[in-house]
C-alpha cells in the first residue's frame, strides 16, 4: 500500500497542539458565530474530536499505547476528510494532517475496526454492481435522453459519477446539455465504475485501488485526453487520489481533469459561451471542499525528513489557496439578474457540508445537523438560494433545506447555468 | 486508573452523558497540551475522564465533586498551555471550550468573556463596534481569559502595557468549590471595574505567568478594551497569504536597521519618551526569515537564511514600528515625523513596510517557528531593555554550544519587545530543535537558567522550585497560598509551583 501512516508519523508528531484546526483562517472570522470550522469538533467539542486530537492518537496508535476505541472510531466515521484543518495548519506549518486523517481510517480498516457498517455495505454494492447504490449497472446510462447528443468519439469523456447517474439525473442532464450548447464534442462511457471516493475517504484503499485501475483503463481504451466532471468528489478523485495512489504527480497522468466550471468559465472569458437568460435572484455560494481547498494537484514526493524541516528533495505543498474558487463565482455573476452574497465561510475557509467521507451514510443524524449549520450561515446573507458544484452537497443541503421553514432553495450550478442559457 | 463509578455519575448529572467520557481516546487526546509539546508535557499523563461544563454551576458542581471524591482537576480551555496538561493520576481534564459566551460592554469599552473565547472570535465584533483588543504572539487562537490571567503579552503592550493589566471584574470557581467574585462583580451585578472591597486578589490570578490552574477555574473575566480607527482593516488572500489589509490613512508600519544594538536601544528609550508608536520591538531576525518562508516550507527558509549568513551582522538591531493614527491623520503624520527624527539621529534609516497586519491585530503567527525543526523552546525575561539586550546577546552566544544538534543561527539575538513605552522589555529568544533534540535544548535552558541565578537576573515562567529561594523564597508564599486556597491539593497539584521548564513532576499514585 503506497500510503501508510508510517510515512506521516511525523507529521503527527509535529502537531503543536495550537488549536488552529479549530478555526477558520482568524482574518476572515467575521463573527463568533461562524468562526469555528471544523464539523465533528463543533458538534462534540471534545479535542479528540479534531486533528488536534486525532494527531496524537495517530502517535499512540502507532506506539501500541491505544486501540481503536468506540469513540475514535465514531471520530473517524463522523470526520468528513474535509480538509479544513489540513490548510489552517499549514498556514504556518509545513504538515500533512489530512494525510494523518486518512491514514488512520485506513489503519483502522487494517484492523477491523473500520468502516461504518453501511460504508462497508457501500463497498460491496460497488464491488458487485460498480456503484453505490447497488443499481445494476446497466441503468448507469439511463439518465440521458433524447434531446442530448453524445459522441462515439472524442478527446472529451464526461465521466458521469454514481449519483449524477443513478440519483441527481438533473445533473447530468443539465451538464450534457450545456456541453451541446457550448459545442464540446463529448463521449459518456457505459463502462464508467465508481470513481471511488466512497472507499478512499473511508480508508478502504484496497477496494479502492481496484476503482483506480479500472477506470484509468476505461479512459485509456476511449482515448479521451480530458475528463470531465460534474462531482467535486469524483474531480478530486481523478485529480488528487488517482495519482496518489499510482505514486504519481497529476500532471504526469496523460490526461486533463476538469471540472464543468473551469470549462464554462474558460468559454465565457474567451467569449464563446454566453448566459444570457435573466435570473432574478439573490445567490450564495458553498464552495465544496472537494472542488476547493482539496483540488491542488497532487504532487508525489517519495524524500526523507532530514534536520530541522528541511526535506530532500524539496516538496510542492498543498496548501489550499489554489482550489477552484473563483469560476463557479464568475459564472454566477455573469449571469444577468443573479446577486452573489458571500457566506462569512467561504473559499478556503468554506463549512463542510456533512455528506463527505461517508459520513452522512455511517451517521445522518450528524450529518444532517452539520448540514443545518451551512443553511444558518446561508440564512445570515438574506439569499433565497445556494448553489453548488457537487450532487453530494446539492443532496445534503436540498434534504437540510426541505426539514426548515426558510425555504431556501437548493441549486447545482449546472442546473442555473442552464437555465440562463439563452 | 480509572474514575469511581459514583463519582462519573454524580458528573454525569451535573453536564449530561454527553460532555464527559472516560473514553481511553477522549482521555489520551487530552494529556498533552500546545506550547512546549514535547518539552513541558514529557511525563503528562490520561486523565480519568475529560467533562465539558457550560456554565459556572456546572463548574462548581465539578470541582465539589471533585473534593469529595478525591480527584484532580485541570481546567484547560483552547489548551495551547502545556502546564494544564494532567501530570498526575486520577486528574479530571476540564475542557472548557463550551464556554464561549462573551457580551461586549461598548459604552464602558469592556468584555466579559467566558474561558472558552479565543481572541479571534471577539477582535471583529470588537471592530464593528468601533473598539478592538489585540492577540498574543502565540496567535489568535489562544483564549482571551486563559491569556489575560497567563500574562497578555504581546507587542502592542508598547502602548497599552501587558494584558494582565487590563483584567477588570471577575467571577472564580476557587479550588474547593466556592465561587469568588471580584471588583464589582462581588458587590453588584456588573464587572465594569477591578477594585473591590478589600484586598485586591487579581495579584494571585496572574503574576507573569498565572496560575495554570493551580488555584481553580475562573469562568468569567472582564478584560478592557479600546477604542480602534474609524476604518476596518480589511481581510485579503487565501490560506497562508491571508491577512488584513490596514487603512493606510491610519496605519504606518516601518522597518528599521540600526548599525548596534545599542544605537536600537537608545531610539528605542527615546522613542518611549516620546509616547509614540503602537507597536516598537526588535524582531528576531532568524523569526523575520521564518515569517518570510511561511506557507513556502522549511526548505526555502534555509535556503534563505543560509544565503543570508555573510550578511547578517550579530550587532545590528532590527526594529519594526507599527504608528497609528487613532485620534486622527494629523496624528499619525506627527508620529511618523518623530520616528524619522529619532532613529535617523541614532543611526538608521526607517524604510515603509507593506500595510498589511504584522502587528497582532488579529495574525499572530508564532507558531511558525516550530516549522524549522517541529519543537521550539522559549527563554524569556522581563526585565529593563539594556538587562533584555545583555542577556538575549549571551544566550545567542551560549547556545553556539550546541549547534549542532540545534540548528545554527549565528548568534543572532532575538526578539527584544519593550512595554509602556519602554519602561519594561520582554527578550525572547526563540530556540527551535528537531523533535528528537529537546534534550539538547534542554541543557541549553538549564545553562541560561543557571546563569541567570548567579546573575539575580529573573527569567519569566521559570520554576519556582529553582528560581524561588533565589528570589524572596517566593516559591515558599506560593505554597502558603496553594495550601489555603487548596486545601485538599487537587487543583492541578503541585500549580502554580512546578511543571517549569524541562522539570517535569514524576507522575505519583
Amino acid at each position: 500500500m503506497p500510503f501508510k501512516l508510517e510515512d506521516y508519523a511525523i507529521d503527527a508528531a509535529g502537531c503543536p497542539r495550537c488549536s488552529n484546526c479549530k478555526f477558520i483562517e482568524h482574518v476572515w472570522i467575521k463573527s463568533a458565530r461562524f468562526a469555528r470550522q471544523c464539523p465533528i469538533n463543533v458538534m462534540h467539542r471534545f479535542n479528540l474530536y479534531s486533528a488536534h486530537g486525532l494527531m496524537h492518537s495517530a502517535l499512540s496508535i502507532l506506539d501500541g499505547t491505544l486501540e481503536f476505541t468506540p469513540k475514535l472510531q465514531d471520530a473517524l466515521e463522523k470526520c468528513t476528510s474535509c480538509g479544513a484543518c489540513d490548510v489552517r495548519c499549514k498556514r504556518n506549518l509545513d504538515l500533512e494532517i489530512l494525510a494523518v486523517i486518512e491514514t488512520l481510517k485506513a489503519r483502522a480498516v487494517e484492523m477491523g475496526k473500520g468502516p461504518a457498517l453501511v460504508n462497508k455495505a457501500i463497498a460491496d454494492k460497488i464491488a458487485k454492481s460498480n456503484n453505490r447504490y447497488g443499481s445494476p449497472h446497466q441503468n448507469r446510462l439511463k439518465w440521458m435522453t433524447k434531446e442530448i447528443k453524445v459522441a462515439d468519439k472524442a478527446d472529451v469523456l464526461y465521466f458521469v459519477g454514481c449519483r449524477a447517474s443513478y440519483a441527481d439525473k438533473e445533473i447530468a442532464q443539465a451538464t450534457a446539455r450545456i456541453l451541446n450548447k457550448a459545442g464540446i464534442d463529448f463521449m459518456v462511457s457505459a463502462d464508467e465504475w465508481c470513481c471511488g471516493y466512497p472507499l478512499y475517504s473511508t480508508g478502504q484503499l484496497d477496494a479502492f485501488q481496484k476503482q483506480v485501475k479500472h477506470n484509468l483503463d476505461m479512459l485509456q481504451k476511449s482515448g479521451a485526453k480530458t475528463v470531465i466532471l460534474s462531482c467535486a468528489e469524483g474531480y478530486k478523485t481523478w485529480k488528487v487520489d488517482y495519482p496518489k495512489m499510482l505514486d504519481r504527480n497529476t500532471e504526469d497522468m496523460g490526461f486533463r481533469v476538469l471540472h464543468i466550471v473551469e470549462l464554462i468559465d474558460e468559454l465565457i472569458k474567451d467569449g464563446s459561451f454566453k448566459l444570457k437568460n435573466r435570473l432574478d435572484m439573490k445567490v450564495t455560494y458553498h464552495d465544496p471542499c472537494n472542488l476547493g481547498r482539496l483540488s491542488e494537484p497532487w504532487y508525489h514526493w517519495d524524500g526523507v525528513h532530514k534536520k530541522w524541516g528541511a526535506l530532500e528533495p524539496p516538496k510542492i505543498w498543498r496548501r489550499g489557496d489554489k482550489g477552484v474558487y473563483e469560476p463557479p463565482r464568475d459564472i454566477l455573476t455573469s449571469i444577468p439578474g443573479i446577486e452573489l452574497v458571500e457566506m462569512e465561510r467561504m473559499r478556503d475557509n468554506s463549512w463542510c457540508c456533512g455528506a463527505g467521507a461517508g459520513a452522512r451514510e455511517a451517521h445522518e443524524d450528524y450529518a444532517m445537523r452539520v448540514a443545518s449549520e451551512r443553511l444558518e450561515e446561508v440564512k445570515a446573507t438574506g439569499a433565497e438560494a445556494v448553489v453548488s458544484c457537487c450532487p453530494a452537497c446539492k443532496e445534503i443541503l436540498k434534504e437540510a433545506a426541505a426539514k426548515s421553514s426558510e425555504g431556501i432553495k437548493v441549486y447545482d450550478i449546472t442546473e442555473i447555468i442552464l437555465q440562463a442559457m439563452a | 486508573m480509572s474514575i469511581p463509578k459514583e463519582a462519573y455519575q454524580a458528573l454525569q448529572s451535573i453536564v449530561g452523558p454527553e460532555w464527559v467520557s472516560d473514553d481511553p481516546a477522549i482521555c489520551n487526546a487530552d494529556m498533552k497540551g500546545g506550547a512546549g509539546t514535547g518539552i513541558r508535557d514529557i511525563d503528562s499523563v490520561r486523565p480519568v475522564c475529560s467533562i465539558q461544563p457550560r456554565t459556572t454551576e456546572e463548574v462548581q458542581g465539578i470541582v465539589k465533586i471533585a473534593n469529595r471524591y478525591g480527584l484532580l482537576y485541570s481546567p484547560t480551555s483552547t489548551f495551547f498551555n502545556a502546564d494544564t496538561a494532567p501530570h498526575l493520576k486520577n486528574t479530571i481534564l476540564l475542557d472548557l471550550k463550551r464556554m464561549e459566551d462573551f457580551e461586549i460592554h461598548e459604552k464602558d469599552m469592556y468584555v466579559v468573556s467566558q474561558p472558552g473565547v479565543a481572541f479571534s472570535m471577539v477582535q471583529w465584533e470588537l471592530f464593528k463596534k468601533g473598539l478592538f483588543t489585540f492577540v498574543p504572539g502565540s496567535g489568535s487562537q489562544c483564549s482571551v481569559v486563559a491569556n489575560h490571567i497567563f500574562c497578555g503579552d504581546a507587542p502592542m503592550g508598547w502602548r497599552y502595557g501587558l494584558g494582565y493589566r487590563r483584567i477588570l471584574a471577575c467571577e472564580w470557581v476557587l479550588p474547593d468549590g466556592e465561587i469568588l467574585k471580584l471588583g464589582t462583580k462581588s458587590m453588584i451585578d456588573d464587572y465594569f471595574w477591578g477594585e473591590g472591597p478589600g484586598p485586591d486578589l487579581r495579584g494571585l490570578l496572574r503574576g507573569t505567568k498565572g496560575h495554570s490552574g493551580g488555584l481553580g477555574v475562573v469562568t468569567k473575566l472582564a478584560f478592557k478594551v479600546f477604542p480602534f480607527v474609524p476604518e476596518m482593516p480589511w481581510p485579503v488572500g487565501l490560506g497562508p497569504h491571508a491577512t488584513y489589509q490596514l487603512p493606510e490613512s491610519r496605519f504606518k508600519i516601518y522597518n528599521c536597521r540600526f548599525p548596534s544594538i545599542k544605537q536600537l536601544a537608545d531610539a528605542v528609550y527615546e522613542l518611549g519618551k516620546c509616547e509614540i508608536g503602537l507597536v516598537v520591538m526588535h524582531v528576531d531576525p532568524v523569526f523575520g526569515y521564518v515569517a518570510r518562508a511561511r506557507g513556502r516550507g522549511a526548505n526555502v527558509f534555509w535556503e534563505e537564511f543560509t544565503k543570508a549568513k555573510e550578511t547578517l551582522d550579530v550587532n545590528q538591531g532590527w526594529l519594526r514600528v507599527v504608528l497609528c493614527g487613532f485620534t486622527s491623520e494629523k496624528q499619525l503624520a506627527y508620529e511618523e515625523k518623530v520616528l524619522v527624527e529619532v532613529v535617523t539621529a541614532h543611526g538608521a534609516t526607517a524604510k515603509p513596510a507593506r500595510p498589511f497586519d504584522e502587528t497582532n491585530l488579529q495574525s499572530a503567527d508564532a507558531i511558525s517557528a516550530n516549522f524549522v525543526g517541529r519543537r521550539f523552546a522559549s527563554i524569556l525575561y522581563f526585565e529593563s531593555l539594556d538587562h533584555c539586550v545583555k542577556v538575549g546577546k549571551e544566550n545567542a552566544e551560549r547556545k553556539k554550544k550546541y549547534v549542532p544538534p540545534l540548528p545554527d543561527t549565528y548568534g543572532l539575538p532575538g526578539w527584544y519587545v519593550p512595554y509602556d513605552f519602554a519602561h519594561i522589555c520582554k527578550e525572547e529568544n526563540l530556540n527551535q530543535s528537531d523533535v528528537d533534540d529537546v534534550v539538547t535544548l534542554g541543557e541549553l535552558a538549564n545553562e541560561c537558567r543557571q546563569n541567570d541565578l548567579k546573575m539575580g537576573a529573573y527569567p519569566w515562567a521559570e520554576d519556582p522550585n529553582m528560581f524561588g529561594p533565589a528570589f524572596f523564597g517566593y516559591d515558599r508564599k506560593l505554597k502558603e497560598i496553594k495550601e489555603i486556597f487548596d486545601p485538599c491539593n487537587v487543583s492541578n497539584p503541585p500549580a502554580p509551583i512546578g511543571h517549569g521548564h524541562f522539570t517535569p513532576t514524576k507522575p505519583t499514585e
